[in-house]
Order: structure tokens, then C-alpha cells, then sequence
């Protein structure tokens, strides 16, 4: 009765965690919690270039380390998303993203 | 069979931790959820048999990016903040926007509905580390010259003469 696992069943987890992260990335007020929605996605479009090698290219490896290099940028963009966070909050005292308005007319 | 019972359960703890990331009002349980979600994604690799993957996973992302937020939730929370709402008033629009995407990855998801996996999984460190030292050599270079701006960003934008 168990059907074998397709690469549909990847790309389904993959692409519904794609959407739970751009929910959050829209309607979270929290820019922490905006930069971890925006991991989610980033780990989504990960899973999806890992279940491409298995499934298109057995033994292949080039999604892998495509993988690899999408980590390497996503940590990078939290080291920096974090930091201007930090820098942010010295000067406004608030981690809201509507109380960012210092260029508001 | 023990594939699809990995595989669910698995996938079951991945998308719950990661509505709790997204919906949880409080930062901190929120980041935590987050470390759990990224644990669940590497298990996702690792039956994918991407090994060197899982362990990058387990090494950058758990151990490295969600203690990193947890460390700013604590650093930046206060104890106000548990009482607020964490969602703003425009979801509505944000359940349509992913309700329209969904129909879309979806359906590209059904077009793979028949694609099974051939062969058996193989260890893809050798392979992986030919790539990067090898064919993509200039890439690799260059990721590093992109970690090299982010560690200096990062240290640049929180110096604290910077804050004035």
C-alpha cells in the first residue's frame, strides 16, 4: 500500500516550507523574526537542490555544492542582517520593523 | 517502508517547528523552534544521503546561525516584548500571497509525482571537494571573499563609536 517516495513528496516539504518562511517574512513585526523567516526559505531552496542530485543525476554532486555555496551566502547575510540589527537598535531602541521610519519625510 | 516512516517523520517535525518559528509570540521559543527546524532539515539531507551536507547543516546552520539569533533575541529582548503581538494586521494579505504561490509549487511538485530514485546512495565528500578544487575553483574563491565583507560588515557596523 505505501507508494515509493517520489521526488514530488521533496519538493512538496520544500516548497510548503518555502511558504511558511514568506509568511513569516511578511507578517512577522520582529526583524529577528524576519531574518529567520528568511532562513527557512533559504533552507527550502536547499532541500530542493539536494533532492534534484538524488533523483535527476544519481551520484552526481553539483546541487550539493550549489547547497553548499547558498549556506555559505545565508550565513553571511545573517552575520550582516544581525549586525546592522544591533547598530539599529543603539540608535532607535526598538527591533520593529513599522518604528524604522528615520528617512520619513 | 522505513524510508517513508524517516521521511514523514522527519518532514512532520521540520514544517511543525518551522509554523512555530513564524507563529510563536515569544522571540526566544521562536529561535528555538528555529534550531529545531534546521536539525530537521539536515535529517532531510542525510536521507537524501548528502552527507557532507547534513554535517555542514548540523556544523553552520544548528550549531552556528541559531545560536548566533539566540544570542541577539537575548541580547536585544525585554521582557515587555512577551505581552505584544508579533503579527501585523495586514496577514491577510500574506495568507493570499502564499496561498497564489502554493498553487504554483504545487503543481510544478505533481510534474515528479512518477520520479523515483535509481541506484543506491553514496558518500559525496571526495566528489564534492574535486568540485570546489577543481572545476569550480573561482567560486570558491570568491565565497570567501564574500565571508571575508561580511566578518568585516559585521564588525564595522558594531563598533560603538559607529552608534551615534
Amino acid at each position: 500500500m505505501t507508494a515509493q517516495l517520489t521526488l514530488a513528496h521533496y519538493m512538496t516539504v520544500a516548497g510548503l516550507l518555502f511558504l511558511i518562511g514568506i509568511f513569516g517574512a511578511l507578517t512577522r513585526r520582529n526583524i529577528i523574526g524576519i531574518l529567520m523567516s528568511i532562513e527557512l526559505m533559504f533552507n527550502a531552496a536547499n532541500i530542493n537542490l539536494a533532492a534534484f542530485d538524488r533523483f535527476l543525476h544519481p551520484g552526481g554532486v553539483t546541487g550539493q555544492a550549489l547547497a553548499l555555496f547558498v549556506m555559505t551566502v545565508a550565513a553571511a547575510e545573517i552575520v550582516v542582517g544581525l549586525a546592522l540589527l544591533l547598530a539599529i537598535y543603539r540608535g532607535t531602541d526598538t527591533v520593529y520593523a513599522e518604528d524604522f521610519n528615520l528617512l520619513k519625510g | 517502508m522505513i524510508d517513508q516512516i524517516v521521511f514523514y517523520s522527519l518532514a512532520l517535525v521540520t514544517l511543525g517547528s518551522a509554523l512555530a518559528v513564524v507563529l510563536h509570540r515569544n522571540t526566544v521559543h521562536s529561535s528555538l523552534f528555529l534550531g529545531l527546524c534546521l536539525a530537521g532539515v539536515a535529517g532531510l539531507y542525510a536521507s537524501l544521503g548528502a552527507d557532507f551536507l547534513f554535517g555542514a547543516q548540523i556544523m553552520v546552520y544548528v550549531s552556528g546561525i541559531a545560536v548566533l539569533v539566540m544570542f541577539v533575541v537575548m541580547l536585544l529582548g525585554r521582557a515587555s516584548d512577551l505581552h505584544l503581538r508579533q503579527v501585523n494586521e495586514r496577514w491577510m494579505a500574506a495568507v493570499l500571497v502564499c496561498g497564489v504561490a502554493s498553487v504554483g509549487l504545487l503543481r510544478v511538485a505533481r510534474l515528479h509525482s512518477a520520479t523515483v530514485a535509481t541506484g543506491a546512495t553514496r558518500p559525496g565528500t571526495h566528489e564534492i571537494g574535486r568540485l570546489f578544487l577543481g572545476e569550480w575553483l573561482v567560486p570558491f574563491e570568491l565565497i570567501s571573499l564574500v565571508l571575508l565583507a561580511a566578518l568585516l560588515g559585521a564588525v564595522f557596523f558594531t563598533r560603538t563609536e559607529n552608534a551615534q
